[in-house]
């Protein structure tokens, strides 16, 4: 490739790549030709004054990889990679709604963060996007209706669920065609609930972000907070002490024994199930308040600060957190019981939803959606953070794809969290549990990633050498496992829908952001 | 179909459950407990202050306004913005905010919920129950 690639050194994951913008593609094919499990995670835009720069990370042999391009603001085109790696349809998307950025070839360039009614060449990420309540008003004399999807078969039907829908909780809206009682095709809408917050955190400093970004989503609150600290630590060079390590992971795994919980028993709820739908929430009870207990609030722990945790753990807790655990491990044979045995909850998740391992791969999904298809990845194994590495937990992989392995892996998972946090506890080090951190950030950039109950989470930070962030780039888990849903769905039975739906973990309130 | 039934595990579970104590409790009628450490209404001792502001530079939500008490900075706090991340409490130099287990913080007026310097000076309970 001549000039044009060129390796910098490794701040941005493993390595990060400048390539001209004419050859990006060239780069990536060559990434996925050497790894055939590479895979987006995500497409980052940043303002760089006259040009734009468009930042793919790859996750190739559990690393990241980051290639960096650069288009002129006058006219930002670059071509697609949707056809190389399918899973950043959405992605290039989200580029093109936040910063204007062209990609020729892209299959359905259609809006998905921005509503259909935003200004025509207002892109709210780029710097000098001038944002007041004037602009962000509805040009209601403008507006245009949101594309209905030509009805090209007579025998299709389509379904329109959402964006108010008595079965979803969230706001967000899915196209089903169907034929009869067939899915043929989901066309999905998000970004109902899409709050700015990558813009607002450049507005904040990076003691408030910490509360902003953790606000995202109130059940993987600790993992946004971490996901956030970790990146902004990782440009300070700040050296995190082992107790706070410790901790750290104990909350991390708090928020996935929740989340989990929370989800097996609404998958119960998506089914008709309802017994196990009270009875799992019931059990998840106790988990929120040994979360109140050892951060001082029940769903928002606030607990993470930059350089540590905020507070440390009573030595007379202890006992009470372990209380919890045991009893909980308890309760969970009946539950792995009921997942494995019962007829109703099998025939309504068994061969539901089936995602190949190797669509799983192209589609670039994470978090038990990957594992529950034989996909190994986990960032805890990958690039272990906090004191993963020191602990000894199991990787969950279940072979089946469908629905029903989906939840197995959770439920699996639910067991390592309950030994991760007692293993935690019983070899919890001695000595600090917070450094000073500064305030004012010096310039660099950092990428970083968690594995959060839904899945691999990301953020990409760069600071500018003030006390404000230059770009705060969040991707969320549901955003990257929705292309599985999509697929799945289709051949299906509509009666199936929710029970795959489900089974993502779907989080919108992440997604939009 | 048919040739042997087994009882699922939930019936057992359901049985057992109709002769167990409720999960719930009766709030209100029985108060809840909150463990120490909760993150409830702050308690500001103006005593305390030195009007530094550092509460109010600080606060992600923008609650905390620094309004003018016989010639002093103090702060003033818009609960209603809060997000009760406790940040103004670790910010502040002389430990002038701290903790409390109130959580009854519902009102149906919100200038309930804006809680003056003045009114911790009188040692008042700041928010109407």
């Amino acid at each position: 490739m001549g000039g044009s690639l060129q390796i910098q050194p490794a701040h941005l994951g493993k390595a990060s790549i400048q390539v001209k913008a004419e050859s990006n593609r060239d780069a990536l094919k060559l990434l996925v030709e050497a790894d055939k499990n590479a895979g987006i995670i995500a497409l980052t835009g940043v303002d760089l004054g006259a040009q734009i720069g468009l930042l793919y990370h790859i996750r190739t042999n559990g690393a990241v990889i980051t290639l960096k391009s650069e288009v002129p603001k006058e006219s930002p085109r670059i071509p697609t990679i949707t056809d190389i790696i399918p899973g950043a349809l959405f992605h290039e998307r989200e580029a093109a709604d936040l910063f204007g950025v062209v990609f020729e070839g892209h299959p359905n360039p259609a809006r998905i963060v921005l509503p259909e009614d935003w200004s025509e060449n207002l892109y709210p990420l780029r710097k000098d996007a001038k944002i007041d309540n004037a602009t962000v008003k509805c040009e209601s004399s403008k507006s245009k209706p949101e594309p209905v999807p030509p009805q090209s078969d007579g025998s299709l039907v389509n379904i329109i669920i959402g964006p108010q829908h008595p079965a979803l909780l969230e706001p967000e809206k899915f196209s089903v065609k169907v034929n009869g009682e067939i899915v043929k095709q989901v066309e999905p809408r998000i970004g109902y609930v899409h709050r700015g917050v990558e813009k607002a955190a450049e507005q904040r400093t990076y003691l408030q972000d910490v509360y902003l970004v953790e606000r995202i989503c109130g059940i993987c609150n600790s993992c946004h907070a971490t996901c956030f600290v970790e990146a902004v630590e990782k440009i300070l060079g700040t050296q995190v002490p082992p107790r706070a390590k410790y901790i750290r992971t104990i909350i991390l795994e708090l928020n996935r024994l929740h989340s989990h919980l929370l989800l097996l028993g609404h998958a119960g709820l998506e089914i008709g199930y309802e017994t196990l739908f009270q009875y799992m929430w019931r059990d998840r009870e106790p988990i929120m308040d040994v979360t109140e207990l050892l951060t001082g609030n029940r769903v928002i722990s606030s607990a993470i600060a930059v350089g540590g945790v905020r507070r440390d753990i009573r030595e007379s807790d202890v006992p009470k957190i372990k209380a919890v655990l045991a009893d909980l491990k308890k309760k969970m044979a009946l539950y792995r019981q009921l997942y494995t045995n019962e007829r109703t909850l099998k025939m309504r998740t068994q061969n539901v939803g089936t995602l190949s391992k190797e669509d799983a791969v192209k589609l670039c999904v994470v978090g038990p959606v990957a594992r529950g298809s034989g996909v190994n990845i986990d960032v805890r194994k990958e690039e272990p953070y906090e004191a993963y590495g020191e602990i000894p937990f199991k990787l969950i992989t279940y072979n089946t794809g469908d629905s029903w392995a989906r939840f197995m892996v959770r439920i699996d998972e639910i067991d390592e969290s309950i030994s991760i946090i007692d293993y935690a506890l019983d070899h919890l080090p001695a000595g600090p549990f917070r450094v000073r951190a500064p305030r004012v950030v010096a310039a660099g950039e950092a990428v970083n990633r968690v594995e959060a109950p839904r899945g691999e989470l990301f953020y990409y930070v760069k600071s500018n050498g003030t006390a404000y962030p230059e770009r705060v780039k969040v991707r969320t888990p549901t955003y990257a496992n929705l292309p599985a849903f999509l697929k799945t769905a289709e051949g299906g039975n509509i009666a199936d829908v929710p029970a795959n739906f489900v089974s993502l973990d779907p989080c919108f309130s992440c997604t939009d952001r | 179909m048919g040739k042997k039934t087994t009882v699922s595990p939930m019936v057992k579970e359901a049985l057992s459950n109709l002769f167990a104590r409720p999960a719930t409790s009766k709030y209100p009628f029985v108060k809840a407990e909150v463990p120490e450490g909760f993150r409830g209404k702050q308690v500001y001792d103006i005593s305390l202050c030195i009007s530094c502001g550092l509460c109010s530079r600080d606060c992600p939500a923008k609650a905390i306004e620094m309004v003018e008490v016989d010639a002093k900075r103090r702060p003033l706090f818009h609960l209603d913005l809060c997000i009760f991340c406790y940040q103004c409490a670790e910010s502040c130099p002389r430990n002038a905010i701290k903790s409390s287990a109130l959580f009854e913080l519902a009102s149906i007026d919100k200038s309930n919920l804006v809680v003056h310097p003045q009114a911790s000076a009188q040692k008042g309970s700041g928010v109407q129950q």
